[in-house]
């Protein structure tokens, strides 16, 4: 029951409430009756009336009325201006005008009437600039906004703004990130900046190209190009690699779309990290002409380890490092051994024996360089190399060849080799007067560089059960056979004698772009069949041979340090993370200077980066900010080699679509149930009526129990008292 | 009462056994690059031709850049340096003694992990004596795999030279037998006794005749001793593919 203003709330049922209020008009109307003989009928009708007034009163008391006043309120909105900042706010679009973000600024903060001291004046404005990131601005900061990030993702800003705001009035070309599913309805105005009709740009928009591509195989780049104002034009785009032009191909650009896609494909014939980019000449009238150009970063590798094998004589060291080759699928083996010499005598014709003719010249000055290893395995080279051969063979490996010298007694041609053009590449010299020695059997031992080389990390099941990398050598079947040389001071001793004087056995070394070993034994194979006597198993000589190959080849897997790349393109301006991470053995002192990282910039400077450490044991992080584009070279140099990445950094403006997409403004206004608003001269009016409907008013409803009056309490106490005085004077009581 | 005489050869031979049984000294004694250890085992006659090694090492040595020792060395399986010969020599005439658990599981590893065995029945009676321990034997070392005829085209037959002929002292088979696992043969079959084509005196008087080819068959016996030391060395690197069009071509001409 609601009798506005009074309001009545009875505190028992109203039907009590009348029974009662009628039993006491009656009780009245009897005392009446009653008292009218005794007192005359003045006298009866007034102790009545009094009587009835007490117990009206009563009843009044019983419905519980109270006196309700109601004040309507009304709240101004808090209005969110968002500034999209991003890097195509700073384009202009032709014919002379000024950048889409200038003249947002100049609608928000100059002129007349700037259109955020309107709003503030009326409602309480708050202004966010909108890039990467959603940040704060005060209004003093918005003369001096810059463009620059990417597509800011506009369905996080609305629903990180939604609770302060009840009105968001957004400035942009629609070049934004936008996700109907997640975004808070934010009522948006929107004010579209750009020009779709006078914007004239082409640009790469993107590239799709794996980050690994195999050597001799086909690698096809799938290029997406798009254009503004150029519709039907045919465009050259070309591949290079360096500056060489390795592909091109025309593209037309449909009208329907504005895009194209063009695959351009090449084979890459060598082995390492290949910098590559993708152009488009500049056009006439472009907006941009960063953005016509993509550079990438493609790691070729083999997909087979291309070894060829010469082999002095036939040998079991011969047959058994053969059946080590031969079991790494990875591996694609040429070998040639030596069946006879010239002073063996053939008793034969030359068609009833197998014997093919070597072919040194086509094999080490033609086609070298298609292999990715040389083995020499107790070769005498006098009798089949000339000086020419063996001077290829020396540029093949500081070409980024790998070579490996394998053997016994004619390993080092009783040192003629030392003499030759591969004394200078091998990582042993001979001793004066030492040479093949094969009298009591050798045990080997690890070195202290052994023990952490990768070559030597077997993961054999003895060295895991022993828990110690020395035993496995100790185990191992001594040599009856070894050359006595000394290591080169450059070359790094893995295994050496363990009796004696410590002669080194396997030998390491980085020469030039390629790399060098030499085992001086011919009775490795004992390795094998050691093991095999054992009981045990002949994986360790496996490994031993298929980690030696791929250390020579610089297999990436092998590397006792890796480097994880970011997963997200890195991009001028903005702090680039890399993660090194060191395989168990290797030193990760980062503090005595143990290890380096340096980072170069695409000019090869070196530049300044940081270095942190992580959680993880062996990881750490490098920090670098890249101040321009290109391709960056990081460098992480270790007791036990280097590593070296490309990292493509975008520079600026580069695969920049900044082309207006007001359609995807248009659609952002209509999910949000805003309003897109493309007149300028009536924006504040615009904004104001549209702001107008989101304001907020409330009714603020005050209710005063009338009973709670202490005045009408001293009525009814008031009226039964003077009932009483007269009833008592009367001479009823 | 035993004389000074029987106590010092008893001493000694009591030295001269715990010297072979020492595993390390035995491990460490020195192996030339190629060299015939011939298997002795029980039972029948394990070593019908005992001057065969020196005829064929000379050849070896004068056609061939094999770095190669006049040497026979007498193993058992049960020799653990049976694992670093290169080239494992048997052969009989008569049925042998079945070998031992042992003994089988050491010839299983030997051959299964890159040893090469040469075996020769010295009589050539197909079915009988020595060849049918030696079947017999082979099932219990590598069951599951039988001795077949080795195709023309497996590189023994072109590992030095191209053979077109078979020698040995008999002419029993025109061809070699061999258990081949994946693509390496560890066991060479032969029942024309090429041991015995190549054994001579020490006055270099050939100790038996070859019938019934005379002197080409020694011949030939010695061109695939040759094959089949190089195989055992080399492998099926003839195989290569660019070895095989020049083979081709020469077996055609």
């Amino acid at each position: 029951m609601n009798l506005n203003p009074i309001t009545l709330a009875p505190v028992f049922p109203l039907w009590l409430i009348l029974l009662l209020f009628c039993l006491a008009l009656v009780q009245a109307a009897i005392q009446c009756v009653v008292n009218w003989s005794k007192l005359g009928h003045t006298r009866a009708l007034t102790i009545s009336l009094l009587r009835f007034a007490v117990i009206a009163l009563l009843v009044i008391f019983a419905l519980n009325p109270s006196v309700v006043t109601r004040k309507e309120h009304r709240i101004s909105p808090a209005v969110a201006i968002i500034v999209d900042t991003s890097e195509s706010m700073g384009q202009s679009d032709g014919n002379g005008k000024a950048s889409r973000l200038k003249e947002a600024k100049a609608l928000l903060s100059e002129g007349g009437s700037p259109l955020i001291e309107s709003l503030s004046k009326k409602y309480e404005v708050h202004v966010y600039g909108l890039a990467d990131s959603l940040r704060p601005l005060a209004f003093g900061d918005v003369p001096r906004l810059e463009a620059a990030g990417s597509k800011g993702d506009l369905s996080e800003a609305l629903k990180t703004i939604s609770n302060n705001n009840a009105v968001a009035v957004l400035l942009s070309d629609g070049n934004l990130k936008w996700d109907e599913n997640r975004a808070q309805l934010l009522p948006t105005v929107i004010v579209p900046f750009g020009d779709p009709q006078t914007y004239r740009d082409i640009l790469i928009k993107g590239i799709s190209a794996p980050a690994l591509a195999f050597r001799d195989r086909n690698l096809t780049i799938e290029v997406t190009v798009k254009n503004y104002g150029y519709t039907g034009l045919t465009l050259p785009v070309l591949l290079k690699d360096s500056g060489r032009l390795l592909s091109a191909k025309n593209v037309s650009v449909q009208a329907d779309t504005g895009e194209a896609t063009v695959s351009l494909s090449f084979v890459p014939s060598e082995v390492g990290q290949k910098n590559l980019s993708i152009s488009i000449p500049q056009q006439v009238g472009e907006s941009i002409v960063n953005n016509n150009q993509v550079n990438l970063s493609i790691k070729v590798v083999p997909d087979k380890t291309r070894i060829l094998m010469v082999s002095g004589n036939p040998s079991m060291n011969y047959r058994f490092m053969r059946t080590a080759l031969k079991s790494d699928p990875s591996i694609d083996l040429l070998s040639f051994v030596i069946l006879r010499t010239p002073s063996d005598i053939l008793n034969v014709r030359s068609y009833e024996q197998s014997l093919i003719p070597f072919p040194v010249k086509t094999l080490f000055l033609t086609e070298l360089t298609n292999f990715d290893l040389l083995i020499f395995d107790n070769f005498n080279y006098s009798l089949y190399l000339r000086p020419e051969h063996l001077e290829s063979i020396r540029k093949f490996v500081e070409g980024g060849g790998s070579f490996a010298m394998v053997g016994g007694p004619n390993l080092f041609d009783e040192g003629r080799y030392g003499l030759s053009p591969i004394g200078d590449i091998l990582p042993v010299r001979f001793v004066e007067g030492e040479f093949y020695r094969r009298d009591s059997p050798m045990r080997v031992r690890l070195s202290p560089a052994g023990a952490r080389h990768p070559i030597l990390r077997l993961s054999g099941e003895y060295r895991e059960a022993d828990g110690d990398p020395g035993q496995l050598w100790q185990e191992m079947s001594p040599l009856d056979g070894v050359n006595l040389m000394e290591a080169k001071r450059s070359a790094t001793v893995l295994l050496e004698t363990a009796v004696g004087i410590p002669w080194p056995i396997l030998t390491v070394s980085e020469q030039g772009k390629g790399r060098v070993l030499a085992l001086t034994t011919d009775y490795a194979w004992k390795w094998y069949m050691g093991m095999v006597a054992r009981g045990k198993g002949n994986q360790d000589y496996l490994m031993l041979v298929h980690r030696m190959v791929r250390w020579l080849t610089k297999d990436p897997s092998l590397d006792p340090v890796q480097m994880i790349l970011p997963e997200t393109a890195a991009s001028t301006g903005q702090e680039t993370d890399i993660r090194i991470r060191f395989q168990d053995g290797v030193p990760s002192r980062i503090s005595d200077g143990a290890i380096a990282f340096s980072v170069f910039n695409p000019q090869g400077v070196k530049i300044d980066s940081k270095i942190k450490s992580t959680p993880q044991p062996g990881e750490y992080i490098v920090s670098f900010l890249p101040q321009n584009g290109g391709i960056f070279r990081i460098k992480v140099e270790t007791p036990v080699g280097q590593l070296e990445e490309s990292l493509v950094v975008a520079g600026p403006l580069e695969g920049l679509d900044a082309g207006p997409d007001l359609d995807q403004l248009r659609k952002i206004s209509a999910s949000t149930k805003g309003k897109y608003i493309p007149q300028k001269d009536e924006l504040l009016k615009e904004i104001e009526q549209y702001v107008q409907r989101a304001e907020k008013q409330f009714i603020e409803e005050k209710r005063l129990p009338v009973w709670a009056s202490a005045l009408v309490m001293a009525i009814v106490l008031l009226l039964l008292c003077s009932e009483w005085y007269l009833r008592r004077r009367w001479g009823l009581i | 009462m035993i004389s000074r005489r029987k106590f010092l050869s008893m001493a000694l031979g009591l030295i001269g056994g715990w010297i072979q049984t020492w595993p390390n000294l035995a491990l460490g004694s020195l192996f030339p690059h190629f060299f015939f250890a011939q298997l002795k085992y029980s039972g029948g006659e394990w070593d019908p031709n005992p001057l065969f090694a020196e005829a064929i090492v000379e050849e070896l040595e004068l056609r061939t850049s094999i770095d190669a020792r006049k040497e026979r060395r007498v193993m058992q399986l049960t020799d653990r340096d049976i694992f670093f010969c290169p080239f494992l020599y048997m052969a009989g005439r008569y049925e042998f003694e079945p070998f031992t658990p042992q003994e089988r599981e050491i010839l299983r590893r030997f051959l299964t992990y890159g040893g090469f065995l040469f075996a020769e029945d010295t009589v050539g009676a197909k079915g009988f004596g020595f060849d049918q321990a030696f079947r017999r034997e082979m099932r219990q070392v590598l069951p599951g795999y039988e001795l077949q005829r080795l195709s023309p085209e497996h590189s023994v037959y072109q590992s030095f030279y191209l053979i077109g002929s078979f020698g040995g002292r008999q002419r029993v088979n025109p061809y070699l037998e061999g258990i081949t696992i994946d693509n390496w043969t560890p066991v060479i079959y032969s029942q024309n006794d090429l041991a015995g084509a190549w054994s001579r005196d020490r006055f270099g008087k050939w100790l038996h005749a070859c019938v019934p080819g005379g002197e080409p068959q020694r011949k030939a016996a010695f061109k695939m001793g040759i094959n089949i030391i190089v195989y055992s060395l080399t492998s099926d690197y003839k195989r290569d593919v660019i070895h095989h069009p020049f083979i081709k071509r020469r077996q055609n001409l």
